[in-house]
């Protein structure tokens, strides 16, 4: 399969904790993979690296396309703008100045991608609310939409569902799933729910010790992989 | 350890006892004066009840000076607003260190000079008049607000900016999409709280000479017409608590 995201001896380090020690992934177009670890592995970190938020130490990310869209666990929306607004700021790099400082100026085009975007997560008839009026699960899909309108073709998201119930959070899996399988980006999410993991992912990956030390497609991911990486006698680094 | 303890507890004891007698004996604190002025106080009240309310000698010159005070005041925090925004933008945290400091210690100086101290030099400058209270004001304001929006701009959650800036938006159009919105409300609603004091204060500038309703108070107390002055005080107690209560309406609604 086509390597859409490739990792490569990624390393971080903040003062003398050597955070990530050398990862390697890859994840394919219309792959969906989670990323599993302790509190404190990493995850953030190695995602933060790969869409540029941080700044790796050494290694190398090769995206297809250049750019990864994110979403985040505290969703980051902009409360008072509508969820259309929302949106539309996702698709803004390359715009000039002008046609981008108000959401009154974004032009016409962006606001029908936009739209699309917002149709895609279900959530076309609330385009016109306030986003910060939305439940949380509704949000984390319009995030969603906000990171499509990007037009990218690798998604990363880092706690998706961390702060969703249950049913919500299931609704955001199964969007993340159907990106890959439907519309053949490559996904990859950071949980903390194993379950979540083997219902709706391919491919399961295991952070411990700075090191992706588990990879295994989702059917086979076993209590004793899981077991491995929380296991309390780990020794942190 | 305890001995310890207690001696620095007497210690400080001693040194602030010490420094009260100091302070009662610099001011001249005298309850007896206190209480010899009290025929003066009576006097004094007798003479300013009731309030004149001559409408073309002490009501309309006071209702005018009332609209200059709030002149004062608004183009003192509206005149103020370039340099505050600019100078609350150079110093949020993680800026240039140089940069950072710099701003800092302006706006710091700024603040720390009373608005009645500028308004005496610019007293001396353009001359008395309420241009001179527009000027002190502007130059006290730049310092306050600016600190208070420069935190404000701190406070604000970094998420959504950095939302965007995965997206490759530049740095513009991540302020105007992500930090601005969620910080306008905010600044606006110190805005309105400095609007607010400014109008308190420029009462005061009135007392040095800057013009508005506080001049004519500091008038009819140097020609002894303290019922005139009663008339002044209680437009000036109305004014203050209209502002107060137009400015607290806005900022629930902005909340
Ligand atoms: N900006 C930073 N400065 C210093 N240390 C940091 C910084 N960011 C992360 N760390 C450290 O790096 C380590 C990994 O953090 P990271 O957030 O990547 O973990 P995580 O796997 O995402 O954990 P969690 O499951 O709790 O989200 C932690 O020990 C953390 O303290
Ligand atoms: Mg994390």
């Amino acid at each position: 399969m086509e390597k859409a995201l490739s990792v490569k001896g990624l390393r971080k380090s903040f003062g003398d904790r050597v955070v990530l020690n050398g990862v390697d992934f890859d994840v394919a177009a219309g792959e969906f993979v989670v990323l599993l670890g302790a509190n404190g592995s990493g995850k953030s970190t190695a995602l933060r690296c790969v869409v540029g938020l941080a700044e790796a130490d050494a290694g190398e990310v090769a995206i297809a396309g250049d750019r990864a869209a994110m979403v985040f666990q505290q969703i980051h929306l902009v409360r008072r703008r509508s969820v259309i607004d929302n949106v539309c700021a996702g698709g803004l790099a390359g715009l000039p100045l002008s046609r981008s400082l108000s959401p009154v100026l974004f032009p016409k085009d962006l606001r029908a991608k936009a739209m699309a975007c917002l149709d895609r997560v279900g959530l076309a008839d609330r385009a016109k609310d306030r986003a910060g009026s939305l439940s949380g699960g509704q949000q984390q899909r319009v995030a969603v939409a906000r990171a499509l309108c990007q037009g990218a073709g690798v998604l990363l998201a880092d706690e998706p569902v961390s702060a969703l119930d249950p049913a919500a959070a299931t609704q955001v899996m199964s969007l993340l799933a159907e990106l890959a399988h439907r519309d053949g980006l490559a996904v990859a999410a950071v949980l903390h729910q194993p379950d979540l993991a083997r219902r709706h992912a391919d491919r399961v990956l295991g952070l411990l010790h700075g090191e992706i030390r588990l990879s295994t497609s989702a059917s086979d991911l076993s209590d004793v992989d899981i077991e491995a990486l929380y296991a309390p006698d780990r020794v942190f680094a | 350890m305890t001995a310890r303890k207690y001696l620095t507890a007497a210690i400080v004891i001693v040194v602030l006892g010490g420094a009260h007698v100091f302070a009662w004996q610099t001011t001249e604190v005298s309850p007896g004066a206190l209480v010899d002025g009290w025929r003066g106080m009576a006097r004094f009240l007798a003479e300013a009840l009731p309030p004149d309310l001559d409408w073309d000698t002490v009501v309309q010159p006071g209702l005018e000076a009332c609209l200059t005070t709030l002149a004062i005041g608004l183009l003192g925090t509206t005149l103020s607003i370039p340099a505050a925004l600019l100078f609350a933008v150079l110093g949020t945290r993680g800026r240039n260190r140089i940069v950072y400091q710099v701003s800092r210690s302006v706006m710091s100086f700024l603040r720390a000079v009373p608005d009645v101290v500028f308004a005496l030099v610019f007293v001396t400058a353009v001359g008395l008049g309420p241009f001179a209270g527009v000027l002190a004001l502007i130059c006290h304001n730049v310092g306050v607000l600016g600190k208070l929006w420069s935190e404000a701009m701190d406070e604000v959650d970094p998420g959504p900016a950095d939302a965007l800036r995965v997206s490759g938006a530049g740095e513009a159009q991540v302020v105007a999409n992500a930090v601005l919105p969620a910080v306008v409300p905010a600044l606006v609603g110190l805005l309105l709280y400095r609007f607010d004091v400014n109008v308190r204060s420029s009462l005061v500038l009135g007392l040095v000479g800057a013009g508005g309703v506080g001049f004519l108070i500091n008038q009819s107390i140097q020609l002894f017409q303290f019922d005139q002055m009663a008339t002044y005080i209680l437009m000036v107690l109305v004014l203050i608590v209209a502002v107060d209560l137009l400015s607290a309406a806005v900022r629930r609604r902005l909340g």
